[in-house]
């Protein structure tokens, strides 16, 4: 349990590299204690960096790292006390389940009854109970990696667990119930947890603040919701969402934005830019029967089913826009639909970032 | 096709069987023959071409006329074993360091420090005798098991860390990592969580260590002289004007044995499929 200070921290692999090719790009960033923090980002993005960075695996070209206001940047990993799980299993071959779950105890002298308590409680937790005598070479890759979570989860006294796309090797049918063990045991003892992954159902459900990252920056950090109803940029709107956020070309006349010829009225202020794109999230966009205001006739192009929802791709003034309708409403009989771009829920862009300055006094 | 295949790859193999085989089988024949029995041609089938004695092996355990080749072997068993276990002990530690640190002194870096390792086999021993004579000769080691075996661990030392070196750079570097992160130093790193799966690696580099130990004629025919006598040395002191081929024979097959069934052990060892594939 500890907050960790990330101050001015970059790394890249290259001595002498340019910063901007640097694989993480100088960074301030908070992690507060007993948090639990998602990071996403596509691959190559510098996540998995950042985790070696914190636990001491990989030491920052330059910048410093404080853990609860002590600077541990020279610490070497077995002084820092953080767990941390790979993307894909490390087991001690030599070792039978038990040793394995049990080595990280062992190395900090716990005594004997402590770590069997511990060992199967969490052995238990994993449903890895049963083959705990078991070499652990013999498994399978999926119960290897469990046993490597398991290691990452025993001692709970760390300081941060950390989490690199523990579930990419793991069986889908099993990935949801085990989100939901290492949710159940981290509570126990409220480490600080950073999760991986490269899947944004896992992040949205699984933290209680996501950090998305790009090139070596972290480009937005916040709640899921946040991240979800205010993306501050249009890859970010992209990136997370299923489907993605849509992004339609406006054009400003005098001081109205327009689209089709129609005015579009928001909630924001929106700059005077050469090139203005709104952004509005497939879930909140209205199919409605009558024109009013903010309303645009579309046309029907295609029909995708998207688990209990629907997803229409309709066309909008020649620019291709989803909305998700809920199953029971069934296929617009006609291919006209009109659909409303609900006020508070479009988003201006410029230049690719989230453009919004609330309105003073919002007349709503 | 398939049929000529297979013809012509067991023909290919019965050759090289034979090469092998035969001046094996040509020794433990002779050793079992004496001055009649070797003169006026080869022959193959005791009790029918030749009367079958015991003559070579009496020979070799002190019998008249032979020289007790038990004490050289003693000592090519001592200096051969201390050598091996100094060398694979040093010689995984530097490897395990060359294979994870990366080292830089001046222009000279990881491939450079193996190279030069490996560059003492290169070297041809000549070379190293001299050096060797004076340095044994300064710390009054001459002709002493303790001499023999520090100029025995040089020779091995580089094959340990050849081996080594190449066998943990196929051991994931997260092994070592996870160690650490479970609450290892690198040195705990390296006795607890790679030690116990170099198993095989520690095996090959003992068995390659056990053979050029046990071999080594040159050196210790140029460092010791009357003291310290080791097997190799006994076997060419056994020969004389008119060679004693069944002494000879029963000398060499009995120098051989250890490393004979070092390597039905090995091998079993290797047939158990237990040596590739440990790590994932
Ligand atoms: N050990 C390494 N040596 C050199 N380059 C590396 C190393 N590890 C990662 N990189 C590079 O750093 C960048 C970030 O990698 P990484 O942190 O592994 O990304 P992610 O985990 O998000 O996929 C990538 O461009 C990758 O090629
Ligand atoms: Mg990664």
């Amino acid at each position: 349990m500890a907050q960790i200070d990330i101050v001015d921290v970059g790394h890249t692999y290259t001595a002498g590299a340019e910063q901007e090719r640097w694989a993480l790009k100088p960074m301030r960033l908070t992690l507060e204690a007993a948090r639990t923090y998602a990071l996403v980002g596509p691959s190559g993005c510098g996540k998995t960096t950042l985790l070696n960075i914190l636990s001491g695996l990989v030491k920052p070209a330059q910048g410093r790292l404080l853990f609860d206001g002590s600077d541990v940047t020279a610490l070497p990993t077995k002084a820092r006390n953080i767990a941390q799980v790979f993307q894909f299993p490390v087991i001690y071959h030599s070792m039978t389940v038990y040793e394995n779950l049990a080595f990280p105890l062992r190395c900090r002298r716990w005594d004997k009854a402590r770590i069997e308590a511990r060992v199967h409680q969490v052995a238990e937790a994993l449903g890895l109970d049963h083959r705990l005598r078991q070499p652990a070479r013999r498994l399978t890759a999926d119960d290897k990696q469990l046993i490597s979570l398991g290691r990452g989860l025993v001692r709970d006294d760390v300081a941060a667990v950390l989490m690199d796309e523990p579930l990419t090797v793991i069986d889908p049918q099993l990935k949801l119930s085990l989100r939901r063990r290492i949710r159940e045991i981290t509570e126990q003892f409220r480490p600080t947890v950073v999760y991986v992954t490269h899947d944004q159902y896992e992040a949205m459900s699984f933290a209680q603040e996501v950090l998305v990252m790009k090139d070596g920056r972290v480009i937005q950090q916040g709640t899921p919701e946040q991240l979800f109803e205010a993306p501050a940029s249009t890859y970010v709107g992209y990136f997370i969402g299923s489907p993605a956020m849509n992004f339609l070309t406006v054009e400003r006349v005098g001081g109205q934005v327009t689209l089709a010829g129609r005015p579009l009225a928001m909630a924001w202020d929106v700059p005077d830019a050469p090139q203005i794109q709104v952004g509005v999230r497939p879930e909140y966009v209205k199919i409605v029967g009558e024109p009013a205001a903010n309303v645009f006739p579309t046309r029907v192009r295609g029909v995708r089913d998207h688990g209990p929802q629907r997803v229409l791709e309709v066309e909008l003034a020649g620019q291709l826009i989803k909305v998700k309708t809920p199953r029971e409403d069934g296929v617009p009989a006609t291919g006209q639909i009109l659909v409303e771009l609900p006020r508070a829920k479009v988003l201006p862009y410029v230049d690719g970032h989230l453009a919004t300055t609330p309105r003073a006094a919002d007349p709503e | 096709m398939s049929r000529l295949y297979a013809t012509f790859k067991y023909t290919l193999i019965s050759v090289w069987a034979g090469f092998v085989v035969g001046p094996f089988m040509w020794a433990v024949l002779t050793s079992f023959k004496d001055a009649n029995g070797v003169q006026g041609g080869a022959t193959y089938l005791p009790w029918v071409q030749y009367e079958p004695t015991l003559t070579g092996w009496q020979n070799i355990f002190g019998g008249a006329g032979g020289v007790d080749v038990v004490r050289p072997f003693l000592n090519s068993a001592v200096i051969t074993l201390v050598a091996s276990i100094i060398s694979l002990a040093l010689g995984a530690l530097a490897a395990y360091g060359l294979s994870r640190y990366r080292f830089k002194i001046g222009f000279i870096a990881n491939s450079d420090i193996i190279f030069f390792f490996v560059s003492q086999r290169i070297m041809p021993p000549v070379v190293l005798v001299v050096p060797f004579f004076f340095l044994l000769q300064w710390a009054n080691l001459l002709d002493t098991i303790p001499g023999l075996v520090i100029v025995t661990v040089a020779l091995l030392l580089p094959i340990a860390v050849w081996v080594m070196v190449d066998f943990f750079n196929g051991i994931p570097r997260q092994i070592d990592e996870m160690a650490m992160l479970d609450g290892c130093g690198p040195f705990g790193a390296f006795v607890r969580a790679i030690l116990p799966n170099s198993v095989p690696g520690l095996t090959v580099a003992a068995m390659f260590c056990a053979v050029f130990g046990w071999n080594d004629f040159f050196f210790a025919f140029r460092l010791t002289f009357t003291e310290i006598q080791t097997l190799p040395q006994a076997v060419v002191a056994l020969n004389s004007s008119i060679p004693p081929w069944w002494t000879l024979s029963a000398a060499a097959l009995f120098g051989m044995s250890p490393l004979i069934l070092l390597a039905v052990w090995v091998e079993r060892y290797l047939s158990k499929g237990s040596l590739p594939g440990v790590i994932r």
